[in-house]
């Protein structure tokens, strides 16, 4: 299981890193955050559904494809939360799966307040 | 040049979108196996980016089935996967990737790759392109580029079988220069050979887009007529025979009088079922016409006298 306790420590969003995969364009980076909160809304109302009828199999592929979609945007923390979710759903850990749902919504939370005062275009 | 990116996470289909798009490429987006495999359709699409994890069918399942057609050209393909284990990576190039790449992608090494894909496409249009090249060079004679003797042959085969469906008749004409070994011995085979090509373009000028014609010896020719029957052979045959015989021919020696016989048959006749009775039925015609004095056309199965000798006939 994925240590997600020393989340604090991380930045939200490591801008460097995925500037520097996406060529630097913040303008592209806005609009790539708006297509991840978009879609995490979407999977957040699947993510409650799965969870309330402890279907561990799409709870495993929602945290999977949400660890993915943090990992392309270098979203640290939100990556480290949705791996401990495949893994609760990987695991059959109900109890798990309902904590790590919930510290990916904090999560999501925190990002949203840091970019906010840290947009993407005051990153370069 | 056209590419596929199958991959149900939107940000990474946006982020592979966008470079490819940059680099050049027609993007193609699918969402899910399923998605991926009926974009595969469009022949165009010959290079893909295959997410391993999707929903439905997943990316080593597409791979596989792409590789089991038989009809399209290569696809090449690059498999994209967060697993990383070596076992990982031997599942998905046994499944038919061509390429194996873990997420999150660096985009550099990926056009690299992408660009061996181009070359390894190339490579195959290139092959096939001289495998045509090739099929029609075993095809063609080699002096007159008319479809030689095995695939006239073949040819005619297939247009009597289309004519059986289609209740029509196919027609065969046989066309013999006239003392062609007169000329050849005379002014040598190199003028031989000009009077034969002037032939040719003679009675190519007088057959249909439709008709096929070959050459089927030394100084004959075989033409194939689909959709003729015993009313319009004689016609044809003797505005082949007018065609090559009304002027004289021109060669840089000399100017010579070449004239032709021709026997005609026509899948109507008895006796005539399948292409190597057809066509020895026309051959007899061609005796015939030969026997007659040159110069002239016979129909096999019909009483009439052939047509008039007459140059200008």
């Amino acid at each position: 299981m994925p240590d997600t306790a020393n989340l604090d420590k991380l930045q939200p969003i490591d801008f460097c890193d995925v500037l520097d995969r996406i060529g630097g364009d913040t303008l592209f980076l806005e609009e790539l955050l708006k297509i991840y909160f978009r879609e995490y809304t979407e999977k957040k109302r699947l993510l409650a559904e799965a969870i309330s009828r402890q279907d561990f199999i799409q709870v495993s592929e929602l945290g999977h494809s949400l660890k993915g979609a943090s990992a392309n945007l270098s979203l640290t923390r939100l990556q480290k939360v949705a791996y401990s979710l495949e893994a609760a759903g990987k695991e059959k850990q109900l109890q798990l799966a309902q904590e790590a749902a919930r510290t990916l919504e904090k999560e999501i939370q925190t990002l949203k307040a840091f970019l906010e005062v840290n947009p993407p275009s005051g990153a370069v | 040049m056209k590419i596929l990116i199958a991959e149900d996470d939107p940000i990474s289909s946006r982020i592979l979108q966008k470079n490819l798009e940059n680099w050049g490429y027609e993007t193609v987006l699918a969402r899910s196996g399923d998605g991926a495999w009926q974009a595969l359709r469009d022949e165009e699409l010959r290079l893909a980016i295959l997410d391993w994890m999707m929903p439905g069918m997943d990316g080593v399942e597409v791979c596989r089935k792409i590789r089991r057609r038989k009809k399209y050209r290569y696809t090449y393909i690059i498999m994209l996967s967060a697993k990383d284990r070596k076992q990982d990576i031997i599942a998905g190039l046994s499944s038919g990737a061509d390429d194996y790449m873990t997420k999150p992608v660096n985009f550099l090494e990926l056009r690299a790759r992408l660009q061996t894909g181009k070359r390894i496409n190339d490579l195959e249009d290139k092959l096939l392109l001289i495998q045509t090249q090739l099929k029609d060079l075993a095809s063609r004679d080699g002096l007159t580029s008319l479809w030689n003797r095995t695939e006239i042959a073949k040819f005619l085969s297939e247009e009597l079988e289309r004519g059986q469906r289609e209740k029509k008749p196919t027609g065969v004409v046989l066309v013999d220069v006239d003392h062609f070994k007169k000329i050849n011995d005379i002014y040598g085979h190199a003028m031989g050979d000009q009077a034969l090509l002037q032939v040719v373009s003679r009675l190519k000028r007088k057959v249909r887009k439709s008709d096929k014609i070959g050459r089927y010896g030394g100084d004959e020719f075989i033409i194939i007529l689909p959709n003729c029957g015993l009313t319009e052979i004689r016609r044809i045959g003797d505005r082949l025979r007018l065609a090559v015989g009304k002027k004289c021919i021109k060669t840089e020696l000399e100017t010579v009088q070449v004239t032709v016989s021709a026997g005609c048959a026509t899948s109507e006749l008895p006796g005539t079922a399948g292409a190597d009775k057809l066509f020895k039925v026309a051959d007899g015609a061609l005796l015939k016409a030969k026997g007659q004095g040159r110069n002239c056309v016979v129909v096999a199965g019909q009483d009439r006298e052939p047509a008039r000798k007459q140059i200008n006939a």
